[in-house]
């Protein structure tokens, strides 16, 4: 019987794309309180990025450096890249309105959304592309029994788990993640005791973008298609995930990720594949009726 | 003044364009049958639509050299229904509205049948070429509706075939999509196998759909390995079976793959790679290059000739085809009257196509469609399996 494990780490390296995703969108929505809807497209342009990364300018560092050589040069030239087109989102399609309320908010951050899946698909076309063979790493390592698991999924989980550990020590054990938490808790008093408002909302529309483009690459690199319409496909499930762990608190959005990754595996293996995603958001909607601000939310009597 | 003169000049020649187009239509001069062509010659299948065009040309050609139907030289009038049945519609209206008796109509089973409706409803003999879907025929009777192409069941019936008699195999895994095309496919598979299921013979271990547009199927993949069936039949398209093909080889996944005619494309050949695509199997209608009968070789010769390739997808062979058999039933039939030819189309027992001999049921499906099961070999080529 080792389907069991078998089918928990399948769901746990689903699941930390899901979480890597979803930190983005609850670190915004805990700042701003803005559903950040064009978080799933910076993750697809994360993808696109490593993918030309890869294929046009990676090749002499891939023959330097090693196989991995490349795929470290692609990562973090997808995150940093991501990181800016994030802020420069944050300035261009969100600053100017954040007078104007929530409502504006969310219909520019929609039409973000279309504005980067549609120039993605215009500048890479519409059709699947697919990672260089050459450049993704190979090679497989047994687990247990007869589990075989690619390196490249093992490196995948030890990164997004080592990085949630990191945001979650930025975010709950520095003196600047108290800021952060300060701001999400009540903007204007954080500002009446010296936090640069401004510099935190830079940080979360950095450094969230910049998960999602290591998701993004990650993904590439695992399933070698790519196609400019999968943000939609990711961004939903990591919202549920937001959604499963508690909007606006990092824990909850890895803690969602994972579980929901797991969620879906157990029952795909075990049940029925054509009905998981009904069963998966009948769990959604059971929790949300049990604790209407997910796992581990916020507790509302801090926020008045 | 300059701009009048442009403008009158315009109005001048468009009359005289109008009053030239209004001349042909139903008079044709004496010496040509003009025959329908409507294709996808602009948006989603343009592809397909172009090759079709160039296909029934050169058929044309063909026919023409030889010295035309009954004496006559055949001539190609082609209207474009730009992939959606809303222009299909018009398409067919123009081609209705010129007179013509026999069309050739066309690619997408969606797209076909409001245009089929309408060439039936004015007694236009039509023969569509790449509409598979098992409704078109089965749905209701459209006395002057033919397909040239296959049915989708037809693919469900071969691959029964295919695994009991050359595979020999026992335990026997479907997987669909749950969308139309493939959850048909898998359905008919199902029953087209119930009488081997009831002797004993196979056993159906896996019965399940997978979600399209994830990128990740391990969890779908584990339960294969751990089921290990001798067969595996995938009946979806090709970027979900690009995908659970190669994780599943990763993680050391032996069963045999059977792959549906959407899955062998370039684009299945580049995501899964050459190491998950080795040595897997897909059924389908045969495939250009391979066809071999003494009419195969004369046309792709022809093509060849003209376009220096042969074309990329069978459909449009299909509709070569289509124009060969509507050839043959003006010719049986002794003119262009639509009953007498449809009923030539019925009928008639001789008539040799690219894609094999020309026969047809009586709602109007192809006999005999051949199917063929091909194997990507060692180089990522594929090569023909069964029956050789």
């Amino acid at each position: 019987m080792q389907m069991l494990p078998e089918q928990l780490i399948n769901g746990l390296i689903i699941g930390s794309f899901y979480a890597l995703v979803a930190m983005g969108y609850s670190m915004v929505y805990g700042v701003m309180k803005l559903i950040n809807f064009a978080h799933g497209d910076l993750f697809t342009l994360g993808s696109y990025l490593g993918y030309t990364i890869l294929v046009f300018g990676a090749g002499w560092v891939t023959a330097t450096f090693g196989i991995w050589g490349g795929v470290i040069v692609a990562v973090l030239g997808a995150m940093l890249g991501i990181g800016f087109a994030g802020l420069i989102l944050e300035r261009v399609a969100y600053q100017p309105v954040y007078r104007a309320g929530r409502l504006p908010l969310v219909v520019s951050a929609l039409g973000a959304s279309i504005f980067i899946s549609n120039g993605i698909m215009a500048v890479w076309g519409p059709r699947f592309q697919a990672f260089p063979e050459v450049s993704i790493p190979t090679g497989s390592i047994v687990l247990f029994g007869d589990f075989r698991i690619t390196t490249l999924k093992l490196v995948t989980i030890l990164v997004s788990l080592g990085l949630m550990g990191l945001i979650y020590y930025l975010v709950e054990r520095t003196l600047f993640g108290a800021a952060v938490r300060a701001s999400a808790l009540d903007r204007d008093t954080a500002t009446l005791i010296g936090i640069d408002f401004r510099k935190i909302i830079r940080f979360v529309f950095f450094v969230g973008p910049s998960l999602g483009a290591l998701a993004g690459v990650f993904v590439g690199l695992n399933y070698t298609r790519i196609i400019f319409t999968m943000g939609w496909t990711y961004g939903l499930k990591a919202f549920t995930a937001v959604i499963l762990g508690g909007i606006g608190n990092i824990p909850g959005a890895m803690l969602g990720g994972i579980m929901l990754g797991i969620m879906e595996a157990l029952f795909e293996g075990f049940v029925s594949g054509a009905w998981k995603n009904v069963f998966v958001f009948l769990i959604l909607i059971v929790i949300l009726i049990v604790r209407p601000t997910g796992l581990i939310g916020e507790k509302i009597a801090e926020k008045v | 003044m300059k701009k009048t003169n442009a403008w009158l000049f315009a109005i001048v020649v468009s009359l005289a364009l109008v009053l030239s187009s209004c001349a042909q239509p139903g008079a044709a001069p004496a010496g040509t049958i003009k025959i329908g062509l409507q294709a996808p010659l602009t948006g989603d299948f343009a592809a397909e639509g172009q090759w079709a065009k160039q296909s029934v040309e050169i058929a044309a050609d063909l026919i023409n050299k030889k010295g035309g139907i009954l004496g006559k030289q055949v001539e190609i009038v082609i209207a474009d229904d730009a992939s959606n049945p809303k222009d299909s519609a018009l398409a067919a209206q123009k081609l209705i509205s010129q007179g013509l008796k026999q069309v050739i109509a066309s690619y997408g089973s969606s797209v076909t049948a409001p245009a089929a409706d309408l060439y039936d409803e004015n007694k236009v003999v039509s023969v569509a070429y790449g509409s598979t879907a098992v409704r078109l025929t089965m749905e209701k009777q459209r006395p002057y509706f033919f397909r040239t192409c296959g049915r989708d069941d037809t693919q469900s019936e071969f691959f029964v075939k295919f695994v009991t008699e050359k595979l020999n195999a026992k335990r026997i895994a479907i997987m669909h999509d749950n969308q139309d095309y493939g959850k048909g496919v898998a359905e008919d598979a199902m029953k087209f196998l119930q009488p081997y299921i009831d002797s004993g013979q196979v056993e159906v271990v896996y019965y399940d759909a997978i979600t399209p547009g994830e990128s990740d199927y391990s969890a779908v993949v584990s339960q294969i390995k751990a089921i290990n069936p001798d067969v595996w039949f995938f009946t979806a398209y090709y970027p979900e079976a690009a995908l659970l093909l190669k994780q599943a080889r990763e993680a050391g996944v032996t069963s045999v793959f059977v792959g549906n005619n959407s899955v062998p494309t370039p684009e299945f050949e580049k995501i899964a790679g050459l190491d998950a695509i080795k040595g897997s199997i897909h059924l389908n209608e045969p495939m250009p290059q391979f066809l071999n009968f003494p009419e195969s070789r004369e046309f792709l010769d022809a093509y060849k000739a003209k376009y220096n390739e042969i074309p990329g997808s069978i459909w449009s062979v299909y509709a070569a085809d289509a124009l060969n058999a509507l050839a043959a039933a003006i010719t049986k039939a002794g003119g262009t009257d639509p009953d007498k030819v449809a009923n030539a189309m019925r009928t008639m027992t001789d008539a040799k196509g690219i894609t094999g001999p020309l026969l047809f049921t009586e709602r109007g499906d192809r006999k005999d469609i051949p199917y063929y099961a091909y194997i990507y070999n060692d180089q990522g080529v594929l090569e023909l399996y069964w029956p050789k």
